[in-house]
């Protein structure tokens, strides 16, 4: 297919391999995050790790949506969905995160009306369909999704449906960006940036990590060739003592971003004044919520929503994989009490999280390794 | 419970197209003007109705990037 085939090229993939072993200095070891799990769910699936030299690391970043909520937001949905008359529609990898008191899939099976949908506007023809019932659709997702249900919720009130309103919990890129480059315990040389979310909000956002940090970044695809590529346009800079925002997506990535859905957003939505995410704790203006103008579509207010607060489970090193401090392997809990059919925490959920990647990718080869 | 069943939703085998940041590659097959929606086919034949908002003015045939149910780009 136009657009995927050419990126996944073996011949160019060695090629790329070969340049990015002539650009590491030996004895230099270079650590780089990716900052989206679309990213690491892509390295594990086409062993690019495997194509690179040892000295060259790579880190995964907090970019998976599911797996930055935390337990008490999940209690909260769990709240909404078992309120009388509530049809509770999520993502499908949203049901199986864990809250204090078990996941959504199991309140599905206590009872609730939980159901699975593949898009906002899913939710809203639910709603529909069902005039009598109140129908909540959980938002999650970066600013990548959070565009789909800003069109929903203004289709919504175009369309005059009174039964359907959103729980807002999508967040934002840069300030969880920024509070691991200021975390003392995180050393990194670079970073690949984010695609798809770039789609949305450009590179110009990212401009403050080589101008305040210093450190390079790439934009990158998620086909095998886009993230060497993007590789290779980092350690070019770091060669070139050079540090910018450089842009690999550039087929769908314009450097304004979409205009249109950074409009429709600053209507639909606000920040929050702080959010909790899982593992790196409450981050300022991090998460989006209903702007004035939506309120009543706005779930939480039409609710009550518990709103407590749970710890993270103990056991559970989510955070430090979060923040790229540990890998998925070395979490105490990883691929024995936590699997992706039993997950302690969310990164062993979604398809996007650090831990099920590899649990489901990379593991044989670290197995091979050992032995 | 002991162990989730086969049965457990997941947006896809390989990956979840929704809640991940993640692009479907798909064609316009169909536009349906009033509503500001298209009828858009995948690589694999699969066809859905997506939001074009963010894309228009949209023509058969366009080939647009897709995640969760909404054009957020050309390609």
């Amino acid at each position: 297919m136009k657009f995927v085939d050419e990126f996944r090229d073996p011949e160019l993939g060695r090629a790329l391999s070969g340049e990015i072993l002539s650009l590491v200095e030996p004895g230099r070891h270079y650590k780089l995050m990716e900052v989206c799990g679309g990213h690491t769910h892509s390295i594990y699936k086409y062993g690019v790790d495997d194509l690179l030299p040892a000295n060259v690391e790579l880190v995964h970043g907090p970019g998976c949506p599911v797996c930055v909520i935390p337990m008490g937001r999940v209690d909260d949905g769990i709240a909404l969905a078992h309120e009388d008359g509530v049809i509770f529609t999520c993502f499908g990898d949203m049901m199986r995160v864990p809250g204090s008191q078990g996941s959504l899939l199991e309140a599905k099976a206590a009872g609730a009306d939980i159901r699975m949908v593949y898009s906002p506007l899913d939710a809203l023809r639910i709603a529909k369909q069902n005039p009598d019932r109140e129908v909540i659709f959980f938002a999650i997702g970066f600013e990548t999704t959070a565009p789909s249900t800003a069109l929903t919720l203004k289709r919504a009130r175009a369309e005059a449906v009174p039964n359907f309103s959103v729980m807002c919990s999508h967040v934002t890129i840069v300030p969880p960006l920024r509070a691991l480059l200021e975390s003392p315990d995180l050393r990194l040389d670079g970073f690949i940036g984010p695609g798809h979310v770039s789609t949305v909000v450009g590179a110009r956002p990212f401009e403050f990590i080589p101008a305040d940090y210093g450190k390079p970044i790439a934009i990158a695809g998620f086909e095998p060739l886009d993230i060497l590529q993007a590789i290779v346009m980092i350690l070019r800079q770091l060669a070139d003592g050079r540090c910018e925002v450089e842009n690999q997506y550039t087929r769908v990535v314009p450097y304004e971003g979409n205009l249109r859905a950074l409009e429709v957003m600053a209507e639909v939505f606000e920040l929050r004044p702080h959010f909790e995410w899982r593992g790196l704790g409450f981050i300022s203006h991090s998460g989006l919520r209903l702007s004035e103008a939506y309120a009543d579509l706005d779930a939480e207010r039409r609710f009550d929503v518990p709103g407590v607060r749970v710890a993270d489970p103990k056991a559970c090193q989510c955070g430090e994989v979060l923040k790229g401090v540990i890998k998925p392997w070395e979490c105490k809990v990883f691929g024995t009490a936590c699997t992706p059919e039993r997950p302690i925490g969310t990164c062993m959920v979604s398809s996007e999280g650090a831990c099920a990647a590899y649990y489901n990718y990379g593991r044989f080869a670290r197995e091979r390794e050992v032995v | 419970m002991s162990a989730a069943p086969a049965s457990v939703p997941t947006c896809g085998s390989q990956h979840c197209i929704t809640c991940g940041d993640d692009g479907v590659p798909m064609t316009v097959v169909l536009i349906d003007q009033r509503r500001g929606l298209a009828l858009c086919a995948a690589a694999d034949g699969e066809r859905t109705s997506v939001e074009t908002a963010l894309v228009e003015p949209v023509a058969t045939g366009d080939l647009l990037l897709v995640h969760a149910g909404t054009a957020i780009g050309r390609l």
